[in-house]
């Protein structure tokens, strides 16, 4: 048997394509300060960092095929973790202080929410509804506890600097500066979540998704690995609240609301829940749509994003990244 | 603390936890009915809630009587109901995962267009009986009264159309086994239209009825979606009657409680809490025998 | 040496039924088995008890000298035990080449190691010109042979095998009974068969176990078995069907 033919690196059309839609999303992003200036390079950070989170659901719920309605929790919970760490007054590093808070809460939150469910067998619907509840609860706490959260009227945030040792300190009050700081970051996660979706580990993820009961017999602890994605995805959703809290300077209870929750599960199916550049995509495209159409006619535009995610679960599965891969795939069939 | 006043307290909690019991079970017998019987979580359930309470609201307002507003309303929601179904929800009836983001869709577009009829300012709608009972030195507001004995009466109706009519039977045949269905000669796709439709009139009377206690806006029915779904699988999915009251019982009765020691918002989170743990040892319900 | 499989006193009560009770069965390091019996006879959930979907009422399952009962589904899997179920249980969505990998992790590194070996397994079942089909798009028998390819990446030992022929063709029965003779002999893999297929457990030639009532009615070879009164008996007036 050692003489049969190894079986060839599947070509992978939509990956390749990808890569090179991911590259050049990436460099246009980088080249945009210096073309333009003003409110779009003040708000575009913004959007990054929605796209960092709805990557984070892309990544559970394209991939392991876990919904999560709870995103807007952690992401509230990391920006009021950075405001809390800016307020507490310990000097230059608060802002990494935050960050790390984040990072640590996120995870810490997501990983006994998961364990705990999963190991259970708590699933599908059960699981949508609890993490819809963990946003009203994240919600609830936020209003409640005004001593430590300023309650309904929110929390002012100062401004994060970026403390770089001995080389001093770079303030971020500048909008180019944050931009500077946003996009390499998104980057970093972008590739972070990329190669783990494409290692084993996100292989099983994708087996979860199709055949959980065939990956558990073929001996993989499948609650383990719902966990760990959970986990994965409560971090970079905290760590991304964070870094808004950073930008916005500002966190109120209405970040952990259902209604976010909701945008952040619209952004993603909307970009495309099996691609994260589409999730990317999605969040930063349509929130910025949003804050346009929102000024113009701000009910209608709600309703029509309503329609228009009722039409993504109806007819396009994969919603624009899928569409486009399918298209992309179509093309190359015919060339080839 | 002398022993009158300790009576006292705990009868002024048995008495709320029982009107709230009674409330929270009409608020998710919709869903209980949809979801028990169909296999349907209808994540539009509190919009429909919401929809229920502007109709009444609406109604009210153009001069008609309580009474009459009520039942527009449920007809209204039923409608509503009846659309969304036939259009949408018939189609994906096997892909649970797909209905869920459907009426979830559903749901923002209906608060949408609440906002866009209505507004979104708060509503009030005064209560249709201002008097209170006067029961062991307690003055129990009338309306409430009438809404829990309703709501108990809803409750035993459902029960004697499912459990004592050879129709009722038939469907929860049908949920146990769609083609013993088909062989007791029950045409499937219009009982699922019958339940789903039903389900939405329920959840607009509860909107209806619930709407003089409520201050009405548009993110009214959200926090009741949650609620309900909790009620509902504390208590036991598919257990119709028992599930839902006894679901009701220990979320409204544990939120009483707590909310007598601390504010209500810290009781709602911890009795969330509390139902996130019973659904993770009993995921068929606390009294559902396995 | 511990023995390979070594099941004794296994009994399995479904709410008061008894689904198996007694069964006592020893398995040898590349043997081969039929389990054939009537409906009820308590087949599955032997198999399940072994695979670990099933937590047996008492008794106790040994595997490679090791006491496996209360050890779970995946551990066992990872500890060299497949399950092909009855109605195979493949990766629809993904193309047979992703099934077979997703079926290696863990078992075999990632590059050229995995390669080889998907590539064994692709030609062994016969798949090779499937590979980068979906798994919707195979035929009932190919989705069999998939399953069981999927086991042999992940480097079963000892496959447990609920109907392999259902929905075969006769050309395609043959095929897997000479691909389970193969895996046996040249790869030492025991296999566990449960099959109703007369003609597949002659072409087979491996000993048969015959359940009844959830217990061993007897062991054998299939001369011995076919030619018993007693399992005649229980195949409604001696007649090979179920």
């Amino acid at each position: 048997m050692s003489n049969t033919r190894p079986v060839p690196p599947m070509p992978r059309i939509s990956l390749r394509s990808e890569s090179a839609a991911a590259i050049v999303v990436f460099a246009v992003l980088a080249l945009l300060p210096l073309m333009m200036g003003g409110y779009v390079i003040y708000v575009l950070p913004q959007y990054l960092i929605y796209g960092v989170l709805a990557m984070s659901l892309g990544m559970l719920w394209g991939y392991a095929g876990i919904l999560s309605f709870g995103q807007a929790a952690f992401f509230a919970l990391g920006a009021y973790a950075m405001g809390l760490a800016m307020k507490a007054g310990f000097g230059a590093g608060d802002g990494y202080l935050g960050l790390l808070a984040a990072i640590v809460v996120g995870a810490g939150l997501a990983f006994l929410v998961g364990y705990f469910l999963f190991s259970a067998g708590v699933r599908d619907i059960y699981f949508v509804l609890i993490t819809l509840a963990l946003s009203i609860m994240v919600q609830q706490i936020a209003i409640s506890q005004s001593s430590l959260t300023g309650g309904f009227n929110g929390m002012y945030i100062p401004r994060m600097d970026l403390a770089l040792g001995p080389l001093g300190r770079v303030s971020l009050a500048h909008d180019r500066a944050i931009y500077y700081l946003v996009l390499p970051v998104t980057v970093a996660i972008y590739a972070g979540l990329r190669r783990l979706t494409r290692s084993d580990f996100g292989k099983v993820l994708v087996g979860i998704r199709e055949n959980e009961g065939r990956t558990l017999s073929l001996g993989f602890d499948t609650s383990w690995y719902k966990t760990i994605a959970f986990t994965i995805s409560g971090a970079v959703a905290c760590f991304a609240g964070a870094l808004y809290g950073a930008h916005a300077e500002f966190v109120s209870p209405s970040l952990a609301s259902v209604a976010f929750s909701t945008e952040v599960v619209i952004w993603v199916a909307i970009g495309g829940r099996q691609s994260l550049l589409g999730a990317l995509l999605g969040g930063l495209g349509v929130a910025a749509l949003s804050n346009y159409l929102d000024g113009l006619s701000p009910v209608f535009w709600q309703l029509i994003l309503g329609g228009i995610f009722v039409a993504v679960i109806i007819a396009f599965k994969g919603g624009i990244a899928g569409a486009l891969g399918r298209l992309v795939a179509r093309k190359d069939d015919a060339h080839g | 603390m002398t022993h009158e006043t300790v009576f006292h307290a705990i009868l002024s909690l048995a008495i709320q936890g029982t009107l709230i019991t009674f409330v929270y079970a009409l608020a998710a017998l919709g869903l209980a009915v949809v979801f028990g019987l169909i296999g349907v979580i209808n994540m539009a359930h509190g919009a429909m809630i919401t929809l229920g309470a502007y109709f009444t609201w609406a109604c009210l307002s153009a001069g008609l009587p309580f009474g009459l507003a009520v039942l527009v309303a449920v007809a209204g929601v039923g409608l509503v109901g009846l659309i969304v179904e036939h259009a949408l929800i018939r189609h994906f009836y096997d892909k649970p995962f797909e209905t869920l983001l459907l009426t979830w869709g559903l749901f923002l577009i209906l608060t949408e267009l609440i906002k866009i009829a209505f507004g979104s300012d708060i509503r009030t709608i005064p209560t249709p009986l201002p008097s209170a009972i006067a029961f062991l030195g307690f003055h129990i507001p009338e309306y409430e009264a009438l809404v829990a004995l309703l709501s108990a009466a809803l409750l035993g109706a459902i029960g004697l159309v499912f459990y004592k009519t050879s129709y009722g039977i038939k469907i929860r045949a049908l949920t146990q086994n769609r083609e013993v269905a088909g062989l007791l000669g029950l045409n499937v796709a219009a009982t699922y239209k019958i339940v789903f439709v039903a389900g939405a009139m329920l959840a607009g009377l509860a909107g209806a009825l619930m709407s003089p206690i409520l201050s009405i806006d548009p993110t009214i029915g959200n926090i009741y979606l949650v609620r309900s779904f909790f009620v509902v699988i504390v208590g036991g999915i598919g257990q119709l009657l028992g599930g839902t009251l006894a679901g009701s019982f220990l979320i409204g009765g544990s939120q009483t409680i707590f909310g007598a020691f601390s504010s209500q918002v810290i009781a709602q989170t911890i009795v969330f809490a509390l139902a996130i743990v019973v659904l993770r040892f009993r995921p068929t319900g606390v009294f559902k025998e396995k | 040496m511990a023995e390979f499989l070594r099941i004794s006193k296994l009994t399995k009560h479904f709410r008061g039924l008894v689904a198996n009770e007694d069964v006592d069965f020893t398995l040898g390091s590349g043997d081969v088995r039929c389990i054939i019996g009537p409906n009820g006879a308590g087949k599955t959930t032997f198999i399940s008890m072994i695979s670990g979907h099933v937590v047996p009422t008492s008794g106790r399952i040994a595997f490679k000298g090791r006491d496996i009962t209360p050890m779970s589904v995946p551990g066992r899997a990872r500890l060299g035990i497949g399950r092909k179920f009855q109605t195979p249980s493949v990766f629809d969505n993904l193309t047979v080449a992703e099934n077979i990998e997703l079926a290696s992790i863990g078992k075999h590194a990632e590059g050229a190691d995995r390669r080889a070996r998907m590539g064994e397994v692709l030609q062994l079942t016969r798949l090779e010109a499937f590979a980068s089909k979906p798994a919707l798009t195979l035929s009932h028998g190919q989705r069999q042979w998939l399953e069981i390819g999927m086991l042999l990446a992940n480097r079963a030992e000892l496959l447990l095998l609920d109907e392999p022929t259902a929905g075969m063709s006769a050309e395609e029965t043959h095929a897997t009974a000479a691909l389970i003779k193969t895996l046996a002999a040249e790869f030492g893999i025991a296999i566990v068969i449960i099959e109703h297929d007369i003609n597949f457990i002659r072409d087979l030639g491996a000993p048969v176990t015959v359940l009844h009532l959830g217990r061993v009615l007897m062991e054998g070879d299939f001369a011995a078995v076919s030619e018993n009164d007693d399992v005649r008996n229980v195949y409604l007036g001696g007649e090979w069907e179920c």
